[in-house]
């Protein structure tokens, strides 16, 4: 794959009644769907649902890493038949090689894609910068902060210029100061090249304060209940609470959750 | 435990102008010269004779003037050790990579290694010495069932230990699975690898001096056996201490091989 092709865009994403039932016979499960999707090219979208409502599910299959019981996904007006490869991938944990340093452990994609040593050492080294990574380079994971750690995994899931990125809650492990300054600087890096982001997470306050659109998921099996446009300016605020719009979105997701019995208050 | 011990090390450090290793170095020293001159003393006081407690004269001084000897029977119990060791490690370290691979394997063959493990290695020694003669082959062997279930087990863990979501980054990127093995699993199991190759090679350690006493033309074991035959005890005690020294070497290989091996392990730090 030439990674240069989706240079400056991101991937579409259409999935039609995809649906993954685990298992067969009696004990099968029905974790999600059917569900459909429409993401434009360079899009934020974000996926918000109750814990086991297939907001992974749905994650993984529309990238091609687990197989779809049912339907089908189109990437790029393209058939998804195995897994995606200009895609970055960063999950809740960190998830980096405790045996490379930090850019060791970002030059990976290098090495296993066989991609361009001096380009892509520069692509990192730029990414450090835009994520406050310098100086980090030479530490190994256990020397690192959680949130610098998330940071790293992001340059890593980011520096083969993939044109889509997925995150499975991303800073849901991360203390409340620094996930604030981390979605901003997720949002400048998206805002600087505009790729498709798909971003799993239970926070209100993170799906309207990043995304373009808001999907609300319900649980068992997962479906989309609900279609949520953000219509915000961008940059956008560490307090979005200046908007007096924020409240009528999180207002808006909150009664969903309440109506589907998330909350019982 | 390792960060604990760097705590201990620089606590110590800050105190006085010696290093904290050269101190508890030093402290061994005097306390062993200390156990020695109580023995000497004790020795000569009460007219024990050689031949039942040599005093630590008479098998330092043995230890001196047969130096090459004991030196010659260090080196077949090292080159045995060696051996028999690096077989366990060999066969443990992919055998435990294809028991973490197929559940068939570790519902299958899982229960009898460890079944056969529980069984006392040395007792395989008479029927190991009908089949290969008497000769450091046995020895040999007797090492590798002795270091290898230790390795086996942490190895295990070791390849168990990668997140497999992990996976799913590495099949995004197009990993094949030989790179994921050389790039991912392998490195990442290093640290319980490791682990079980430390206790390995204690029980190697132990286990070669064992074999060399029941099956062996050659080495410590077998030189400590014949000089009891003899009689010979300042030859038995020199011998002792050879077999020390031996272990003494191949447990701090095992330490500086990690330091060397591991540069991102917080130990080498």
């Amino acid at each position: 794959m030439d990674p240069q092709k989706n240079q400056g865009t991101g991937a579409s994403i259409v999935a039609r009644d995809i649906t993954k039932i685990y298992g067969t016979g009696p004990d099968a499960f029905h974790a999600l769907g059917p569900i459909d999707l429409d993401i434009k090219p360079g899009e934020f979208v974000s996926l918000i649902g109750p814990s086991g409502c297939g907001k992974s599910t749905t994650m993984l299959l529309v990238s091609g890493l687990e197989p779809i019981s049912q339907g089908h996904v189109e990437i790029d007006g393209k058939p998804l038949t195995k897994p995606i490869s200009e895609i970055g991938i960063v999950f809740q944990d960190h998830l980096l090689l405790d045996f490379r340093t930090a850019i060791q452990n970002v030059m990976l994609q290098q090495e296993i894609r066989k991609l361009d040593k001096a380009d892509m050492r520069s692509r990192a080294d730029a990414l450090f910068e835009q994520l406050d990574l310098v100086g980090a380079e030479d530490k190994y994971p256990w020397q690192l902060s959680g949130g610098m750690r998330q940071r790293v995994s992001i340059a890593r899931a980011l520096v083969h210029d993939p044109s889509m990125l997925i995150m499975d809650e991303p800073f849901g492990a991360l203390d409340a100061i620094s996930r604030t300054q981390i979605r901003h600087d997720l949002e400048m890096l998206w805002l600087a090249k505009r790729k498709t982001v798909l971003f799993i997470t239970h926070s209100i306050e993170e799906a309207v304060g990043l995304s373009d659109r808001v999907l609300v998921m319900s649980k068992s099996p997962g479906r989309i209940v609900e279609e949520i446009s953000i219509d915000l300016p961008r940059p956008r605020p560490a307090h979005l609470g200046e908007y007096p719009e924020f409240a009528v979105y999180a207002k808006k997701i909150y009664t969903i959750f309440e109506k589907l019995g998330v909350y019982n208050f | 435990m390792a960060q604990m011990s760097t705590v201990e090390t620089s606590g110590g450090t800050r105190g006085s102008a010696l290093p904290a290793w050269l101190k508890s170095g030093l402290l061994t020293i005097v306390a062993v010269l200390i156990v020695m001159g109580v023995w000497q003393v004790a020795a000569i006081a009460f007219d024990v004779p050689v031949w039942l407690v040599p005093k630590p004269s008479d098998f330092m001084a043995r230890f001196v003037s047969d130096f090459p000897l004991l030196l010659h029977h260090a080196f077949e119990t090292s080159k045995t050790l060696l051996m028999g060791f690096a077989l366990g490690v060999l066969i443990a370290v992919p055998l435990a990579f294809a028991i973490t691979s197929f559940g068939a394997l570790e519902r299958g063959l899982f229960p009898v290694i460890v079944f056969l493990n529980i069984m006392p290695k040395t007792v395989i020694g008479p029927i190991l010495i009908v089949w290969f003669g008497i000769g450091p082959l046995v020895a040999v062997l007797i090492v590798f069932l002795m270091s290898f279930f230790p390795v086996l087990v942490d190895s295990m863990s070791g390849f168990r230990a990668v997140d497999p979501r992990l996976y799913y980054i590495t099949r995004s990127m197009g990993a094949s699975p030989a790179q994921t093995f050389f790039r991912i699993r392998l490195p990442a199991s290093m640290d319980h690898i490791f682990a079980g190759m430390k206790i390995g090679v204690v029980k190697a350690v132990e286990g070669v001096i064992i074999a060399e006493f029941i099956a062996s033309s050659a080495g410590l074991g077998y030189l400590i056996m014949r000089a009891s035959g003899f009689m010979d005890m300042t030859l038995m005690f020199s011998g002792l201490i050879m077999a020390a020294l031996v272990a003494l070497v191949f447990n701090s290989g095992m330490s500086i091989a990690e330091v060397v091996l591991m540069p991102w392990s917080r130990r080498s730090q």
